[in-house]
């Protein structure tokens, strides 16, 4: 009863973790009558082709970057996200899940940093090296996730594909959103894995060059751009080796619309509208008081 | 032959097979074929068949379901000039609006008007074939068909399939040796006659909107042009606070000489001119 | 919508509870500080309760920190506050529109109800009218245009979309930031 009379859970520093407190009003409405429930706006989907190769001496990742909900929301996301400088990660599912659970750039750290149940495996990767002085194994990072995974059983919809170069080599892993894990030398996740899975299986071989690793990926996440509806637009490629990350975003562009919408000739007026042309019943402009920064120097 | 069982005319099914089946207005027009009827789903139960895969839900036919056009605003009122019609004209699939020109009153004979609420195919198909069942009737009785005798057809071929998810509701008005008529038809098989206790029927999802404007100003005496006015006033106030109506006003006005399309005219200006009404008679 | 040192975020006034229209002079385009607007789609009680809550936090940053929260960070601080009810959200979508830094380069963002981010340079869209308006946007959108136009674009791409929604419309409403001014335009739109 003590976590229901805590104060404010509005942000998850008070107090950490999920927060349920419309859980009770949100499963009334979805079954109330009211028809309320179509209406609801519904969670972004990643869609999605992503995939992994080992070859001699590091690790390729690849993606698309297409991002679905109703319509494609977002023509351009980045699907490959930091976990370590030696580490990435691919996610496919909820858009938010994949990386709320993974990233730690675009999301504030401190707030989440001492709850293992929000996520941010990155964020307790980074404390974890700070605390040893040593640079993460993506052992480690692969546990913390299916740990998060399984601890949500599944609610979390996060799939993963896991790579980096640790002391003990390249590693390649895939995550699944229950938690279980799966190592080996060529993986594919998503709505595309299995368009991309044909290409692998057809021209996968031990000891890739890194050259040829990257050609194969690419050509993996292409399958997938054009066979699977839920992924396209562009190939992102990550490269890691024992030394160095290579991040190929938009490694290919095999989507660009560009030089077809310069194709349409279209008159000069198309899409401009000169002053005046919306009605305009009310006009209200606050104008921002400006701020000088002159200071005054007091004699002492 | 029960009545009630009849197959509607104008439908045939030929008799050696159901696969040949098909719709042929040519043998349907007394050719031979006497029993016609659509070709019903080889199913065990095709009422239930049919109604829980195709017919149009109530807002709800987002989903798996086949997306009908509906959503509307219609009414009907017989006053001492005749019988006033007014209509809408938006279609709308889901909350898609996919046309805001339609025409909602389907004019069956010079003499007949029916008005279009539900499925827009269902409504326009059996209108059509209403109208060919009227011309049948004058070519075989030498005389117009009453709008009671007209609108009862209609209600037979909607008992006939009743369950089966057609979705219709209209109102069939017309002039006849008794005056002016008013009838409501909908897919369950309701006919109902307007008369002196209930002069109208609004019609469709912003119905109720238009029978607050039709309780609290209608009269019998109105002349052509208050009534014309009233069946503007009524559409303009349902588009506004129904989601599922708008476009276009369409108002008919049948007299002994038959209907006239009276009025045809957007409802983005009726709002320009009740609003300013409104706000002059506040302020004045 | 960004323009030439401005950014716009257009939307209409209906509110109403499937068919019914209860009121046509709905705001939920907001203000949160002199540089950062933000745009809230969906359910209308969230939209209120989601709002206070962000201006506690905005304002409790100001405190703090004796300056504006920028609307990168107010675009992050809001997807941890809706990722934290990632199994009780909120039912809105938000779009975050404003002038980051010194030199008032254009920001926007837009979100699902559980925070994932998109970020783009041109334009954003939310709501029952999400398909249309990136009909008319993916159209009408031209880079760098000055306040006067981006007012025109915006508005004539909302209120061409919105005219084919049954569920959107009524009239509009336009907020467009500069550097210095923060306008806004009340539209004439259909009300059927």
């Amino acid at each position: 009863m003590v976590e229901e009379n805590r104060a404010d859970k509005s942000f998850p520093h008070v107090d950490g973790g999920f927060n349920f407190e419309n859980f009770k009003r949100n499963v009334s409405f979805m079954n109330s009558d009211s028809g309320i429930k179509g209406t609801m706006p519904k969670a972004w989907k990643t869609g999605t082709t992503i995939v992994g190769v080992v070859f001699d001496g590091g690790v390729a990742l690849a993606a698309d970057t297409r991002a679905t909900g109703n319509v494609i929301v977002d023509k351009n996301c980045e699907k490959i996200h930091y976990i370590a400088p030696n580490i990435y990660c691919c996610g496919a599912g909820t858009a938010a899940d994949t990386e709320m659970t993974v990233s730690s750039i675009s999301i504030l750290q401190e707030p989440l940093r001492d709850t293992h149940d929000t996520g941010q495996i990155s964020s307790q990767l980074e404390l974890l090296r700070l605390n040893t002085a040593k640079s993460s194994r993506v052992v480690t990072a692969m546990t913390m996730l299916k740990r998060h995974l399984f601890n949500y059983q599944g609610h979390v919809s996060a799939a993963l594909v896991l790579g980096g170069v640790d002391a003990t080599g390249p590693h390649l892993y895939t995550v699944y959103p229950h938690g279980s894990t799966d190592k080996l030398p060529y993986v594919t996740m998503g709505s595309g894995s299995l368009a991309a899975m044909s290409v692998f299986e057809t021209s996968y071989k031990d000891n890739l060059t890194e050259q040829e690793a990257i050609d194969l990926v690419a050509e993996a996440i292409k399958a997938g751009i054009f066979n699977d509806l839920g992924s396209g637009s562009n190939v992102d490629v990550c490269i890691i080796t024992k030394d160095k990350v290579d991040m190929k975003r938009n490694f290919i562009t095999p989507n660009d619309q560009g030089p077809l919408r310069a194709s349409i000739s279209k008159p000069a007026t198309f899409g401009y509208f000169p002053p005046g042309t919306t009605k305009v019943v009310s006009t209200d402009i606050e104008t921002f008081a400006t701020v000088t920064t002159d200071v005054e120097m007091l004699e002492a | 032959m029960d009545l009630l069982q009849a197959p509607p005319r104008g439908l045939f099914r030929e008799s050696h097979g159901a696969s040949a089946t098909r719709m042929d207005m040519a043998s349907a027009a007394g050719m031979g074929h006497d029993q016609m009827k659509f070709e019903l789903p080889g199913v065990q139960h095709p009422a239930e068949f049919v109604s829980q895969n195709f017919s149009p839900g109530t807002y709800e036919d987002n989903g798996k379901r086949l997306k009908f056009s509906k959503g509307t605003t219609t009414l009907a009122f017989i006053f001492k000039g005749g019988v006033i019609v007014s209509v809408d004209s938006r279609a709308s699939q889901g909350s898609y609006i996919g046309s805001q020109t339609v025409k909602k009153v389907i004019e069956i004979n010079p003499y007949l008007l029916g008005t279009m609420a539900g499925g827009a195919a269902d409504c326009l198909f059996w209108e059509r074939n209403l109208g060919m069942q009227c011309r049948m009737f004058e070519l075989r009785n030498k005389e117009r068909i009453s709008v009671a005798a007209a609108s009862k057809l209609l209600a037979n071929t909607m008992n006939y399939y009743k369950g089966m998810g057609l979705s219709m509701g209209t109102m069939i008005t017309g002039w006849d040796k008794r005056g002016p008529q008013l009838f409501y038809v909908d897919n369950d098989g309701t006919r109902l006659k307007a008369d002196g206790d209930k002069p109208f029927f609004c019609v469709g999802s912003g119905g109720t909107y238009a029978y607050g404007v039709l309780d609290s100003s209608y009269s019998f005496d109105l002349s052509d042009e208050e009534a014309i006015e009233l069946g503007k006033r009524a559409i303009y106030h349902a588009t506004y606070r129904d989601a599922y109506s708008g476009g276009v006003n369409n108002v008919y006005l049948v007299k002994e000489t038959g209907w006239t399309h009276v009025f045809s005219g957007d409802t983005y200006h009726h709002h320009d001119k009740y609003s300013a009404e409104r706000e002059a008679a506040a302020n004045p | 919508m960004t323009g030439k040192n401005c950014v716009a975020i257009a939307s209409d006034t209906r509110m109403g509870a499937q068919a019914l229209t209860v009121a046509t002079n709905q705001e939920r385009v907001f203000k949160m500080n002199n540089k950062t607007l933000l745009g809230l789609s969906g359910l209308i009680s969230d939209v209120y309760t989601v709002k206070q809550k962000l201006d506690m936090q905005v304002n409790m940053y100001k405190l703090r920190e004796n300056r504006d929260m920028k609307p990168s960070v107010f675009n992050n601080m809001l997807s941890s506050f809706l990722y934290a009810r990632r199994f009780g959200p909120y039912f809105i979508e938000p779009i975050v529109a404003g002038l980051e830094g010194p030199d008032n380069k254009p920001f926007i963002s837009g979100q699902d109800l559980l925070g994932a981010s998109v970020f783009t340079d041109d334009f954003v869209v939310a709501g029952t009218s999400e398909s249309e308006l990136f009909g008319t946007c993916e159209s009408f959108y031209k880079p760098d245009l000055e306040p006067e136009e981006l007012f025109e674009t915006i508005a004539q791409c909302m209120l061409a979309a919105v005219d084919r929604d049954c569920l959107a419309g009524w009239g509009g409403v336009v907020h467009i930031l500069t550097p210095d001014e923060h306008i806004v335009k009340h539209l004439k739109g259909r009300h059927d």
